[in-house]
């Protein structure tokens, strides 16, 4: 039973996820006053690409040429170990946080590796972009988690989501309010939104990366890339917002893509405010989150102090 | 037990006796030690849980060698690491005799040095302890010996000054030790009485001591110069098991001291820095040898977080908490031991192909050695701990420790621990950048200097076989988690004395209650999710997708491409290095002279902040007082004979006075 929900729930990530992104996509153009395409151009994007012949430079190795698959393989896996529906606390032999984060670095090695593998400059300057912005982001994140951990005295996402579920911990903590706030940045730097990346940006950022791929190849990273936002933002809420669950699953699953969707709403306004970072600006701007996740830290000491 | 340590000596003497015939004598002293090694594997592997005691009546001081679970364990990894690199090594030493080297004085080292790092963690009296820790830092010191390489003296001066250093405070440790037990016996030191001060110095002495050997933060200077001149298979024995000889060092010493709260979290400390400052500088090396050799002291670093909380955890008496530190530790010393030393494998092999340590001038060698490339990235992904391998699980049972304490600590734990906990996190994301850094730049990519690319091909068969029966040990340590560490657990409940239930038929678990993770099921979603891409192809399949060109030349903005243009190994970590430069304090060389059409030559140099600090004021002063000294001793008879005269005018005047 649990096996096909975690199914579904990647299945519909992985239909859902073009959606989303044409749905913020058409957010972003009404800020700007343009009419932009329609919600559904992602789905022709890549339709179109997956019929398009493809050009490899001729140095490119067999990473290359599988990295698409695997980090689709990857971001898949990510979605798949976030908590929706499945509730029996086995599954946290997948569905652990630390499990997620090291996942997240796996799809970040083959994003890197493949980015140097090609050969192109633009490409492997935006590989080392990548790896800088984790280094950033890395000691927020898993701070703030921690603290997280520490009151659920577990890392098992789905243990952890039932306990805020069932508002054993929650908001009226002191230090989980303010782990949320730091999560939140973290994960929203995770998304690759502006202003700390750009994934429509050719060249050195994000999209950057894939400048040598074309055809099939493009639309699987594209789309994984796509995915993993998705599983980021679900991290968030089943672990900060995981209200509202009925028990029927297909229920559950409509209420899960809601939130998300809000979430990506929220992306593509904060997105459509800013304009990008230097990578050396976000020494400062890095500083704000990580201090409000010290901040949940010594709250939680002194709140452990009876 | 007696006949893998006597199996060694045989390879010792084969080789020693067929000397003239250096091919021969290597061939045969290298096949003897990979038999020995497997015989050993599977020795140790099944004699995990045996006490087993060998005793050889000697002179003086009896030599006892016990096997007890810790010991057995040790040399299991010592084992493991030994069989890769002998069987390496039988095809390896040809690089060598092209040098003109005596091969087989070679494999009588390697023996010897295998046998000893053995003899050590078996060795249960200090005498014999001391020798074989002795002969262990000779042997290896002359294996260094064998690359004739302008740093290698300088190198090795460095690495015996401080194993001397080190060894001194070791036996000083000890002497204190027997002192207060009365015997010389390891197995009487845990009913000595010990004072909180007494018992504070010993441990001390001896973290300083084995800390030498393993190469702490700032006790690493050596390392990361010394393991890259020793030849490859011998900087994997080095920095895979020798280094780990240390930590067996402190965990003995943690069974036998009355422990205290300040030795767990001086460990621990010991452990976030040398683990975060080992990564941060192996990123600014451009010798992937000696970058290896800086990972050798992050990963140092990561085990001593585990085992700093097992301390930790015996002296607070929380034995549960122990019980997952060592294991996270020793799960660690394994893992480290089966990724580092296949990395070396793989850079020694590399090596021998095109002879050059500086990776800027490397880059596509993949094309030209796919197995070294295959497994140079399984122990890259292993060492940056990507899941399912074998890194991810001993760093998680590390976390999952420090949790564990943070939970159930006071104020300052709760504190130090998390801290820890950031520390080991952002080390993770650091070893990523370094480790694609080092593939990429070495086997991805388009070839930076053609001549060298042209010369390279596939390592010969032995070779690959060394590093394959690693790389299947990084796959199986990783998906086999419940397996080993049902294995581990038992080495931990030998030092805590209390177990728990640590693994099912899938997962592993924590100490929390509901914390588990499984590598196997996460390997088959992966496998499944793998499977939806190559179906949506193939669904929107059309007549021309199957179609691949290949280009000659990456795109360049429609300038003419060429290899310079790549990303290298310094630019890819440069903004790092602009970011922690208050840390590196690099040497930045920036020459403009030659024209407008000539090149700019620019370099940035990280220095050892360590180096500059500790040791060369150290250098300084020795010179300084070497110099002045010299002044009195400059070769005239006639003043020597007035030193002699007043010598016996000032002993004269002390005699009558008294």
């Amino acid at each position: 039973m649990d096996v096909l929900v975690m199914i579904t729930q990647v299945l519909l990530a992985i239909l859902l996820a073009p959606l989303l992104e044409g749905i913020s996509g058409q957010i972003t153009c009404k800020f700007q006053s343009r009419r932009g395409s329609d919600v559904f151009q992602p789905y022709r994007n890549f339709v179109k690409l997956f019929k398009r012949s493809e050009t490899l430079p001729e140095n490119a190795t067999t990473l290359f040429r599988i990295a698409p698959y695997l980090m689709f393989a990857v971001a898949s896996a990510l979605v798949a170990i976030v908590p929706v529906v499945y509730t029996d606390y086995r599954w946290g032999m997948v569905s652990d946080f630390f499990m997620f984060v090291y996942l997240a670095a796996l799809l970040r090695f083959i994003f890197g590796a493949a980015s140097l593998d090609s050969g192109s400059p633009f490409a492997a300057i935006g590989g080392s972009r990548e790896q800088m912005l984790a280094v950033f982001v890395e000691p927020t994140l898993m701070l703030s988690a921690m603290v997280v951990a520490f009151l659920a005295k577990t890392t098992n996402l789905v243990e952890i989501s039932n306990l805020v579920a069932s508002g054993k911990i929650g908001y009226f903590i002191p230090a989980f309010t303010v782990a949320a706030v730091a999560f939140l940045w973290a994960v929203y730097v995770e998304t690759g939104k502006k202003p700390f990346d750009l994934p429509e940006a050719e060249q050195e950022l994000q999209e950057g990366l894939l400048s040598e791929y074309s055809g099939k190849r493009l639309a699987i990273s594209q789309w994984a890339l796509m995915i993993k936002r998705i599983a980021v933002i679900g991290l968030f809420v089943v672990l900060f917002a995981p209200w509202l669950k009925t028990g029927n699953p297909f229920l559950d699953f409509g209420i899960f893509f809601f939130k998300v969707g809000i979430f990506y709403i929220f992306t593509a306004f904060v997105d459509a405010f800013y304009s990008r970072y230097r990578l050396f600006q976000l020494k400062k701007t890095a500083a704000g989150p990580f201090s409000l996740a010290v901040l949940s830290l010594l709250l939680y000491v002194l709140g452990g102090i009876k | 037990m007696e006949k893998i340590y006597l199996a060694y000596l045989i390879g010792c003497i084969a080789s020693l006796i067929l000397y003239k015939q250096s091919r021969l004598g290597s061939l045969i002293g290298f096949s003897v030690a990979a038999v020995a090694s497997a015989a050993g594997l599977w020795h140790f592997l099944t004699h995990l849980n045996v006490f087993e005691k060998l005793e050889i009546p000697f002179p003086i001081v009896n030599a006892t060698f016990t096997l007890d679970s810790l010991s057995a364990f040790f040399s299991f990894v010592i084992s493991l690491v030994a069989l890769a690199a002998s069987i390496y090594g039988i095809h390896y030493a040809r690089e060598y005799e092209e040098k003109g080297e005596n091969t087989s004085l070679m494999a009588f080292f390697f023996n010897l040095f295998v046998v000893s790092m053995l003899l050590v963690v078996s060795a249960s009296n200090v005498f014999w302890f001391m020798v074989f820790w002795e002969l262990m830092t000779a042997a290896s010191y002359f294996l260094i010996c064998f690359n004739d390489e302008h740093n290698t003296r300088k190198a090795t001066v460095l690495y015996m000054t401080i194993a001397h250093i080190g060894g001194s405070a070791i036996l000083a440790a000890f002497v204190l030790m027997a002192i207060s037990a009365h015997s010389l016996d390891f197995s009487s030191f845990s009913n000595a009485s010990l004072s909180p001060v007494m018992a504070a110095v010993i441990f001390l002495l001896a973290l300083f001591g084995f800390g030498s050997k393993a190469g702490f933060v700032p006790l690493h200077v050596w390392l990361p110069k010394a393991h890259p001149q020793a030849p490859s298979n011998v900087s994997a024995l080095m920095s895979g098991v020798m280094i780990k000889t240390a930590i067996y060092g402190i965990i003995r010493f943690a069974t036998w001291l009355p422990l205290h709260e300040w030795m767990g979290i001086l460990i621990l400390v010991i452990g976030a820095l040398s683990s975060l400052l080992g990564v941060l500088y192996a990123l600014m090396q451009h010798d992937y040898k000696a970058l290896l050799a800086y990972h050798s002291i992050e990963n140092i670093g990561i085990i001593l977080l585990g085992v700093g909380v097992g301390v930790y955890g015996l002296a607070t008496g929380n034995s549960l908490l122990a019980t997952i530190g060592f294991l996270g530790g020793l799960y660690h010393v394994l893992n480290h031991a089966t990724f580092k030393g296949l990395l070396f494998l793989g850079a020694g092999s590399v090596l021998y192909r095109v002879h050059t340590r500086d990776m800027e001038v490397l880059g596509g060698l993949a094309k030209k050695m796919p197995l070294t490339a295959l497994a140079f990235l399984v122990g890259s992904m292993a060492i940056s701990a990507l899941p399912p391998l074998n890194g991810f699980v001993s760093e998680w049972f590390t976390y999952q420790s420090m949790i564990h304490a943070t939970i159930e600590g006071s104020l300052l734990e709760k504190l130090i621990f998390p801290a820890s906990i950031i520390a080991l996190a952002l080390t993770g994301a650091l070893a990523v950048m370094c480790f694609v850094k080092v593939y990429s730049v070495i086997f991805s990519g388009v070839p930076r200097n053609r001549k060298l690319w042209e010369k390279a091909k596939e390592s010969p068969i032995l070779m690959v076989v060394g590093m394959y029966v690693l790389v299947i040990g990084c796959i199986l340590f990783g998906l086999g988690a419940p397996y080993v560490s049902k294995e581990i657990i038992q080495v931990s409940k030998f030092l805590t004395s209390c177990s728990y239930r640590v693994a099912d038929n899938v997962a592993v678990y924590s100490t929390l209650p509901t914390s588990l993770v499984s590598p196997v099921m996460i390997t088959i979603i992966l496998l499944a999710m793998m499977v939806v891409p190559v179906i949506m192809a193939a669904v929107y399949r059309d007549s021309l997708s199957a179609v691949v060109r290949e280009t000659p030349t990456p795109w360049a903005c429609g300038a003419k491409y060429t290899p310079r243009m790549q990303m290298t190994a310094a630019p890819f970590t440069g903004a790092l290095r602009k970011l922690v430069d208050w840390l590196y304090r690099s040497e930045i060389h920036f020459e403009e002279t030659n024209g407008y059409f000539g090149p700019v030559k620019y370099s940035a140099h990280a220095r050892d902040i360590f180096w500059e600090i500790f040791y060369k004021p150290v250098i300084r002063a020795i010179d300084w007082s070497a110099n002045t000294v010299r002044k009195i001793q400059n070769g005239n008879v006639q003043l020597y004979a007035s030193y002699i005269l007043v010598a016996l005018v000032v002993l004269l005047v002390i005699s009558v006075s008294i």
